[in-house]
């Protein structure tokens, strides 16, 4: 089997990460739930991987890395602790639907920073025009999980704390494959999954929350603190994690955070985009076939959209499958970016490598792309 | 044995208090608070020796971390609060 579905879920993982998580199940019990040796374990290791991941983002306190169960939580928790039902925000136009549909949710003004594929400085006027006072707060992803358009992250943050407007960025699809630094951007959340590009289980996420930034809560418990009290605690991560964390998926979590960090972030992210590159270009030379390409090559990740005339998205991507070659086809709960580049119709073919993908598989897949044909 | 116990607002704050100390060279550990010192219902506390408390204290205000309340255990087993 080829796999090629990582901006889902990265299936090819460090083997250590099922071992952390098999041993976890086993022999950690629950973080602040007791004083016993299984408990007390279970708090070193939520903690340590606090640590790695304030480690990687660039957060200063390891109490603002909050645990989730993936990235549409602390999505949740980031849009629900800064938008009210009145306010305006803005967003590009590349969102997934873990931010258009809590916002549709919310009943807020949804402005659209609209502009097209791999053109980040027309996105970064769009954003400067549209950034207006009545904003409440901008949302943005760091690369679509569609195309792999990396935004221009860093512009959007500036323009946000030139006028004093909080920011939310989507790291779904970068955390662990582009640098993503919090305090450097001066973001108020980065919401991001523990599955993706981070290789822990399914059922983690991460939610890195700006200083002093106000949080509230989507679940209401107990946190292990302050127990007599019936309001909950006002201070992170216990604020936003009530209820028994899911140590099993921490302990892989931070498996997969130390993967991310031994092979470094640059190098994860120089063989996601060669993979890319080399399918893209040998796609792009084969007629009938429409590769989504960054011909600047300055603003691409590792994640290709591909379409071939006269086909069925859906029905390449089952023929792929049916071949062994894992690929996602259809709209990738992502409307707004299809809709941005025209493909909101057709919807693509994705595919989206990772670090234990390998030039020989991507040279399978255009064999079979060529039967297709 | 005479300890202090550093009360902290919770668990991730009390491994916070302790890695600090220990990365100074301060035994820390951390256990659950004791229920007689816990007015807010469950929390957690630091364990430092009594002579190690004056240090750790200096090195908590260096890097930023506020101990909430901190007390004595005395050689009768009783917490006293230590005003700060």
């Amino acid at each position: 089997m080829i796999y090629f579905d990582s901006a889902a879920t990265t299936l090819q993982k460090p083997p250590v990460v099922a071992r952390a998580t098999a041993r976890a199940m086993g022999r950690l019990a629950s973080p602040g739930r007791g004083g016993h040796r299984p408990a007390m374990e279970a708090a070193e290791v939520a903690f340590t991987c606090r640590q790695a991941a304030a480690q990687l983002f660039d957060v200063s306190d390891p109490e603002r890395v909050v645990f989730t169960f993936n990235a549409t939580h602390a999505l949740n928790l980031a849009i629900k602790s800064l938008v009210r039902p009145t306010d305006t925000v803005l967003i590009s136009g590349y969102e997934h639907n873990a931010v258009t549909r809590p916002l549709q949710a919310l009943g807020v003004k949804i402005k659209v920073a609209e502009s097209p594929l791999f053109r980040p400085q027309s996105m970064l006027a769009r954003f400067d025009a549209l950034l207006t006072p009545e904003v409440r707060c901008v949302i943005c992803n760091h690369v679509s999980n569609v195309f792999g358009y990396a935004l221009p992250v860093e512009g959007i943050a500036s323009l946000c704390h030139a006028r004093g407007v909080p920011l939310i960025v989507d790291a779904s699809q970068s955390a662990g494959s582009l640098p993503v630094h919090l305090e450097a951007l001066g973001a108020a959340f980065i919401a991001m999954p523990g599955h993706k590009g981070l290789f822990g289980p399914q059922g983690t996420g991460l939610l890195l929350c700006g200083e002093g930034v106000e949080v509230n809560p989507l679940l209401e418990g107990g946190t292990g603190s302050s127990s007599a009290l019936q309001d909950m605690p006002d201070f992170l991560p216990d604020r936003l994690e009530s209820g028994t964390h899911n140590i099993c998926g921490i302990a892989g979590l931070l498996e997969g955070i130390r993967f991310v960090q031994r092979k470094g972030v640059g190098v994860i992210a120089a063989h996601e985009k060669r993979l890319m590159m080399q399918a893209a270009d040998a796609l792009t030379a084969r007629g009938g076939v429409w590769a989504y390409v960054d011909q600047s090559q300055s603003c691409q990740s590792g994640v290709l959209s591909m379409n071939i005339a006269g086909r069925d998205c859906e029905e390449v991507a089952g023929e792929l499958g049916r071949r062994g070659i894992c690929v996602r086809a259809g709209l990738h709960c992502a409307p707004l970016a299809h809709r941005s580049v025209g493909t909101l119709e057709s919807g693509t073919v994705r595919l989206s490598f990772s670090p234990f993908n390998t030039a020989r598989e991507v040279q399978s897949f255009l064999e079979e792309i060529d039967r297709l044909l | 044995m005479v300890y202090y116990l550093i009360v902290c607002r919770s668990l991730t704050y009390a491994q916070r208090t302790a890695t600090a100390l220990e990365r100074a060279g301060i035994t820390a550990h951390i256990l659950r608070s004791p229920k007689v010192i816990d007015q807010e219902g469950c929390s957690h506390s630091v364990k430092v020796s009594e002579r190690n408390l004056a240090d750790a204290l200096m090195i908590l205000a260096r890097v930023g971390l506020s101990p909430k309340r901190v007390y004595i255990m005395a050689s009768d087993g009783s917490y006293k609060e230590v005003l700060l």
